[in-house]
């Protein structure tokens, strides 16, 4: 017998490479959206801290305009970089 | 003395020969008018008898009539089969009686002669003029002796003529007349007819003893023409035509043969019996035939505007809820009728009634029943669901394209539209109080459908799974039709119950993309297996099915390499498969044939498996593939239905390259699965638990600080603190039951009421 594969459609779900199941700031997963967004994924990313702390990009822009002074990492109280990796 | 003696005596000789009828009631001279008993008269008046006189006429007027001419008359009224004969007996009969009748009327002018010379003027039985009293006598002895089965031949008699009259029953063709099957012009059947009617009506005759069978044979006559005309047609308007049919036929022959009666005004009020009569007659009719109407909407549009205008002109609406609802029960409400079914009835039945009743009182009462049957039945979302947007003409997708959000009972608005208040008409007299509570009835079969659960997740959410299934089972999917009908369930449901649904489309449209994104980059290649993707967000779907299932190696390299290529494309992301779905699709060379087919990954798997290896025990197959060897055996059937894999010893397996040209040698007792019909969504009760499971540990949590709890707290605090999602809700019911079970598996414990964690 000589078996050919044609075309082989998979199934396959998305997920962020993170530390965690859920966002820090609005307790909702990666996987979903932040509050404010529709579509996640492409549309609503993650952004990763030098602290290795990762949120929602829209929730912790959210919460660093609402911290004039000093930009912490909402969860160990680091100042807040980007990492850019 | 002996003088005046004989002077009584020859006076009476005088006295009898001017009234015959004294000396024996049955003398009647032939015609004696011409010799009016001047001499009489002047004897009786001298001798101031006229009183006297007069009662003993009359009175022996009305001994004639007892003893003779009624008896007479009636044992005419004998049953007989020949029609046509009856038809002629009563012309006759009633032609002696009228003759016998004109005869006493002679001897009753001659009264009349006789008051008027001796100025009497006493009335006769009430009755000033004599003609009058003398027709109140034959009146009264003819009733008096009136035999049981007398209308049989009256009815016969005008049926028959009825039958001369009505244009549809008259023999045209033929020129033949009904009754004597002469020729038309020599007939004189009409004549009879009229004369008859005009003597009955001389004597006033024609009420009394006519009119009782007439008003039955005309109701009767009413009645089978309207079934004639009713029967099974609900495409034609009838009402115009009946009305006209009523003047133009009953009621010109019934003035035709009340002509010669006095009456006139009589015969008003019998036309407005009449015209009510037809109104009732033709709704009952109707009204029976009325489920058969709403089924056959909108062609039956005729039928029911009928209806509508005749409900008000009759006191049949409680007749029409009560018949519907029995119809209903009887004919749709049991398990020999599927659910779509139900349902393409039932939104006949809400379009029906809205013609029938725009205030939507009958509506609310009559699909009462409906909606509890229909919530009892377990596939009716599924059925609605699938019915708004199925392909083709279909009722509740016009009505979902017709646009309007829907309304869910419990959330709607008090204010009324006050706009249109000019037009506010009120609740029907035989509203129930508690009902008419000032909610806007909708008739928007879509909210009313909705209404029947009382909420609109259940629906989306049936929805959501439906078109996932869709979605992921037949891969090519039409994912632009798909989104205009969310386009349209969004208008509905509003934006966001349906924004899970929104997403899944646009995985589908972005999985798409990806996938030739992944074509494109350099460093994959599928040149052995090509590959493709549908990548989901897994928070937006419904629960997948969990099925185990080890792919072959040569594909797990390949989905590695596919994941590889897609975490380079989107950083930071990776990609979890479901093994178990998908779609294959293969050609398979065997030694006699080439077989190209579409199954799922399992197969596939098994197939792959077989290529390594010619011969695999169940167990083994079972154990490298991850699958339960009952699952499996099940699985294996399918190849075994295409005669590749055979059987030969238990649980043993072979590929069999040559099909044997014995044909027998394919088992078919096989059970070959029809593998694209099951769903890969997890069904809605498991979802449903895995919901509540979420609520354990709140509920642990409680308990170990609160120690005992009754059903009600544990729901209260709950309410409180876990159902903040905006899906995830929870009844008492189901709290309940998930709790019970609970018990059952010994992970609560309940007594007195009260739920506490086993120490």
């Amino acid at each position: 017998m000589k078996l050919t594969i044609k075309n082989w459609t998979g199934v396959a779900t998305w997920r962020w490479v993170a530390n965690d199941d859920n966002c820090g700031i609005c307790r909702m997963p990666f996987d979903g959206c932040c509050p404010d967004c529709k579509l996640p994924g492409d549309d609503c990313p993650l952004v990763w801290g030098q602290c290795s702390h990762c949120f929602h990009m829209h929730c912790i822009v959210k919460w660093l305009q609402s911290q004039p002074v000093n930009q912490q990492c909402p969860m160990c109280r680091q100042p807040w970089k980007f990492n850019n990796k | 003395m002996n003088n005046q003696n004989l002077d009584l005596k020859s006076a009476w000789i005088t006295i009898k020969e001017a009234f015959p009828i004294l000396e024996s009631p049955s003398k009647i001279p032939d015609n004696d008018f011409d010799s009016a008993p001047f001499e009489a008269i002047s004897i009786i008046k001298r001798l101031n008898l006229t009183q006297q006189i007069q009662d003993l006429v009359i009175i022996k007027i009305e001994e004639r009539l007892r003893k003779e001419i009624v008896p007479d008359f009636w044992s005419h009224f004998k049953k007989t089969e020949n029609e046509a004969a009856v038809f002629h007996e009563f012309y006759s009969v009633v032609k002696f009686l009228f003759h016998n009748y004109v005869q006493l009327d002679l001897i009753i002018n001659k009264l009349i002669l006789l008051r008027e010379a001796s100025n009497f003027t006493k009335p006769v039985y009430n009755q000033t003029c004599l003609h009058e009293a003398l027709k109140l006598i034959v009146r009264a002895v003819l009733l008096s002796q009136l035999p049981i089965d007398h209308e049989w031949m009256i009815v016969n008699f005008y049926e028959t003529a009825l039958k001369m009259q009505d244009p549809e029953e008259e023999n045209s063709t033929s020129g033949e007349c009904v009754v004597c099957m002469q020729e038309e012009f020599s007939c004189s059947c009409r004549e009879m007819f009229e004369e008859t009617n005009k003597k009955l009506g001389k004597m006033t005759l024609l009420e009394p003893l006519v009119g009782q069978a007439l008003t039955d044979l005309i109701y009767s006559y009413i009645q089978t023409h309207i079934q004639k005309i009713c029967k099974d047609n609900f495409d034609n308007s009838h009402i115009e035509s009946l009305e006209k049919w009523l003047q133009t036929v009953v009621i010109s022959w019934l003035k035709k043969i009340y002509f010669h009666n006095s009456a006139v005004k009589a015969m008003d009020e019998f036309d407005k019996k009449l015209i009510n009569y037809l109104y009732n007659t033709y709704t009952k009719i109707r009204i029976d035939q009325l489920f058969n109407i709403i089924i056959e909407y909108p062609d039956s549009l005729p039928a029911l505007d009928d209806l509508r205008l005749c409900l008000p002109k009759t006191d049949l609406k409680p007749h029409l809820t009560r018949s519907l609802q029995k119809a209903i029960e009887t004919r749709l409400l049991h398990p020999g009728v599927s659910t779509f079914d139900v349902l393409t009835a039932y939104v006949a039945t809400i379009r029906s009634l809205r013609i029938l009743d725009p205030c939507g009182l009958l509506l609310e009462t009559i699909t009462q029943p409906v909606h509890q049957y229909l919530r009892s039945r377990e596939d009716t979302i599924r059925c609605v669901v699938g019915s708004l947007t199925e392909e083709g003409p279909n009722d509740l997708a016009e009505e979902l394209v017709r646009g309007e959000a829907v309304q869910v009972d419990e959330n709607i608005s008090v204010d009324e539209g006050v706009e249109d208040w000019e037009t506010w008409t009120p609740d029907p007299v035989d509203v129930v109080p508690s009902k008419s509570s000032g909610l806007p009835r909708t008739s928007d079969i879509i909210s009313m459908l909705v209404n029947v659960y009382g909420s609109k997740e259940l629906f989306v959410n049936e929805y959501r799974t439906l078109l996932a299934d869709r979605l992921l089972s037949q891969y090519s999917c039409d994912t632009e039709k798909e989104i205009r009908y969310l386009e349209l369930l969004k208008l509905r449901f509003g934006d966001s119950q349906l924004h899970f649904c929104e997403v899944m489309l646009k995985d589908i449209a972005d999985s798409k993309r990806i996938n030739q994104h992944i074509q494109q980059d350099l460093s994959y290649s599928d040149d052995d297996i090509p590959m493709s993707a549908m990548i989901l967000s897994a928070q937006f779907w419904p629960a997948f099915k969990d099925e185990k299932l080890e792919l072959h190696e040569k594909l797990v390299k390949q989905m590695e390499s596919y994941t590889g290529a897609f975490e380079t494309l989107k950083g930071s992301r990776t990609l979890c498969w479901k093994n178990h779905l998908g779609i294959v699709d293969l050609e398979i060379e065997l030694a006699d044939r080439t077989l190209n087919l579409s199954v799922s990954p399992v197969h596939a798997t098994i197939l792959m498996h077989f290529q390594d290896q010619n011969t695999w025990s169940l167990e083994a197959l079972s154990k490298v593939m991850h699958v339960p060897s009952t699952i499996l055996r099940r699985k294996l059937s399918f190849w075994q239905s295409h005669g590749i894999i055979t059987e030969p010893e238990p649980d043993v397996f072979y590929l069999q390259e040559e099909q044997e040209n014995n044909e027998n040698n394919i088992q078919d007792d096989i059970v070959v699965e029809d593998f694209e019909s099951e769903s890969a969504m997890a069904s809605a009760q498991d979802q449903r638990e895995e919901e509540l499971q979420t609520f354990w540990s709140y509920i642990l949590g409680m308990l170990m600080n609160l120690d005992t709890l009754p059903l009600e707290r544990i729901h209260q605090m709950l309410k409180m603190f876990a159902f903040q999602g905006p899906t995830i809700e929870c009844n008492l019911q189901e709290l309940k039951v998930f709790l019970d079970r609970k018990v059952r598996e010994h992970q609560l414990i309940y007594s007195n009421g009260l739920y506490r964690l086993p120490k």
